[in-house]
């Protein structure tokens, strides 16, 4: 359903992409890893349309999308999620998702109030459907992120770092809510996470990207055994820890 | 609340025959306080494009009503024409404009004006000002009450446009734009449509008010008419009104009107007060005086069904 042709990207003389080249197919969950600054997020924002490769092709159901605004490539069925989230502060937390709802889902009057109260439920956001977008703490901002995402109506869904900062019991009930929302609508779920734990419990596939390439591409525990993989991460004491908590839990 | 407007706009409404033509005066100039407000808050408040550059439809919008008066329409009927006419050229300017935003935005559209008024005072007869044609088959007491009428119309039918936009499905899409352009965008809504709406709204209500103005003054300059301190005043209105609301622009073109009323006879002085409330209300009530002391009157948020 998305496929990446050769592309790059440099912001200067940092390269983010570099000849890239990648496909995920309907009903995939797709785990990416990869140090600080590996390109991740930008390959993100490649695929959504926040931002233009320098070179390559973009193809969402075989359709090329590379010059396609972020919105017509919202409204075909990709949704995303920022990092850090970015949520509409003056509207509630209702009318982020209704917005989304009616715009990217492109329901109307009675369907888009019910399309965002479904997804506010199903995010557990209910409770705070009125509150000011701008007035929520860390782990609500992220779930409004979710949720915003999920009320387009996604076919692939893009979730970047939606887990981190969170506690344990957290981590666990985000992941239980992205499960649930793939077991019911079949979307594709491409998913960059610092957590590897996180990620291992949920996806089949699991990339590693470092420099703006692909180092390793596969299940999940064999990328992570390969010593590309293992070079990149032992780079990092944190990230070492968290594969050897991967392997205990294997 | 709604009874209570109606009963307003009726009382407004009978003042040619109550309270007379001085009265009348000073309120076609505070209901076009109003509509330019309204519609500047439009572009500012909910689609999150500041303007410098009004002052150029203001300027469209009377020389568009000169235009199509010497051509021997009716100046009253002709002001809707005027605004439309103000809305079109809009459309490529937006163009032009909304590559830009924020501060660069602000500027562009200051020296756009500049260039209309450069256009229409280097065209034959331009630099001196023009009278309205046309008008002197209406007598004077009759013409007045028709500015008023038309002004009040104006007023009130901006405010209720503009509430109708803001409280539907543009308006929340505006409202998501002017928070965050990326994020709205990676939501489906279509930026660019969404702020050229807003601009060419803007331009044609502001056209309106240049055309209505020209029907009160009967005459017109382009040193006058295309003056930045028209968007300087638009943003007083709405900045100490409360920015983003229905009410907020209306309530800052009544404090505005209160203060020139009292004050202007104090010359300099006025301008310093106007300023000193300014900074006062920026800095102790960022969200305005409506925005802090007011509770909607015309709600624009989306509620949960329950
Ligand atoms: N708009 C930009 N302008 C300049 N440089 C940028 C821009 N966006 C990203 N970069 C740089 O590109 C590199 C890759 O950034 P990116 O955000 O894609 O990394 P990431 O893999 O998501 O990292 P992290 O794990 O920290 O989120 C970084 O070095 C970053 O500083
Ligand atoms: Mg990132």
């Amino acid at each position: 359903m998305l496929e990446l042709d050769r592309i790059s990207k440099r912001f200067g003389r940092v390269t983010v992409a570099e000849e890239l080249s990648l496909s995920v197919r309907h009903g995939d969950a797709v785990g990416v890893v990869g140090p600080n600054g590996a390109g991740k997020t930008s390959l993100f924002g490649m695929i959504s349309g926040d931002l233009a490769p320098d070179a390559g092709e973009v193809r969402f159901d075989g359709r090329r999308v590379t010059a396609l605004d972020a919105s017509v490539r919202c409204r075909l069925g990709i949704g995303r999620t920022y990092q850090v989230p970015r949520p509409f502060t003056g509207l509630s937390v209702f009318e982020n998702v209704l917005v989304a709802a009616q715009q990217g889902a492109g329901t109307r009057g009675r369907a888009s109030y019910a399309l965002a109260a479904e997804v506010l439920a199903g995010t557990g956001l209910a409770d705070l459907a009125g509150r000011p977008a701008g007035r929520l703490g860390l782990l609500q901002r992220k779930r409004l992120e979710l949720a915003r995402a999920l009320a387009t109506r996604p076919r692939l869904l893009l979730l970047d770092e939606v887990a981190g900062g969170l506690t344990d019991p957290e981590v666990a009930e985000l992941v239980a809510l992205i499960t649930a929302a793939r077991a019911r609508d079949g979307l594709a779920v491409i998913w960059i996470e610092h957590v590897v734990r996180a990620l291992t419990a949920t996806v089949d596939r699991l990339i590693c990207l470092a420099g703006g390439r692909v180092v390793g591409d596969g299940r999940p525990l064999e990328v992570l055994a390969t010593p590309a993989v293992r070079e990149v991460f032992l780079g990092t004491e944190a990230s070492a820890d968290a594969l050897t908590e991967v392997e205990r839990d294997a | 609340m709604r009874y209570f407007a109606v009963f307003v706009l009726v009382l407004l409404a009978s003042v040619p025959y109550t309270l007379g033509p001085g009265v009348e005066q000073s309120l076609v100039t505070l209901f076009s306080l109003v509509a330019m407000a309204t519609w500047w808050n439009l572009l500012a408040g909910f689609a999150g494009l500041t303007s410098f550059g009004q002052q150029a439809y203001l300027g469209v919008g009377a020389y568009g009503l000169y235009v199509l008066a010497l051509a021997g329409v009716d100046p009253f009927a002709a002001i809707p024409l005027a605004a439309a006419l103000a809305g079109v050229v809009a459309l490529p300017v937006s163009v032009a404009v909304l590559r830009l935003s924020g501060g660069q935005f602000a500027v562009a559209t200051w020296v756009l004006a500049e260039i209309f008024r450069l256009a229409v005072t280097l065209s034959p007869g331009g630099d001196t000002g023009v009278s309205l044609p046309g008008i002197s088959g209406y007598m004077p007491l009759l013409r007045q009450a028709l500015v008023y009428w038309c002004a009040l119309g104006l007023a009130a039918g901006s405010v209720l446009a503009v509430w109708l936009l803001a409280r539907g499905r543009y308006g929340l899409a505006a409202r998501a734009v002017s928070a965050d352009p990326d994020a709205a965008a990676a939501s489906g809504v279509r930026v660019a449509r969404i702020r050229r709406v807003a601009y060419c709204l803007a331009a044609a209500g502001a056209g309106a008010v240049g055309a209505l103005l020209f029907t009160h003054t009967l005459y017109v300059q382009p040193g006058s008419i295309f003056n930045v301190q028209y968007s300087v005043l638009m943003m007083f209105m709405v900045l100490t009104g409360g920015l983003g609301t229905v009410e907020g622009p209306v309530a800052g073109a009544l404090i505005f009107f209160v203060l020139q009323q009292a004050l202007s006879a104090h010359g300099p002085w006025y301008l310093v007060l106007l300023g000193a409330v300014g900074v006062a209300v920026t800095l102790f009530a960022p969200r305005g005086l409506w925005g802090h002391l007011g509770r909607p009157l015309f709600p624009i948020a989306h509620l949960r069904e329950t």
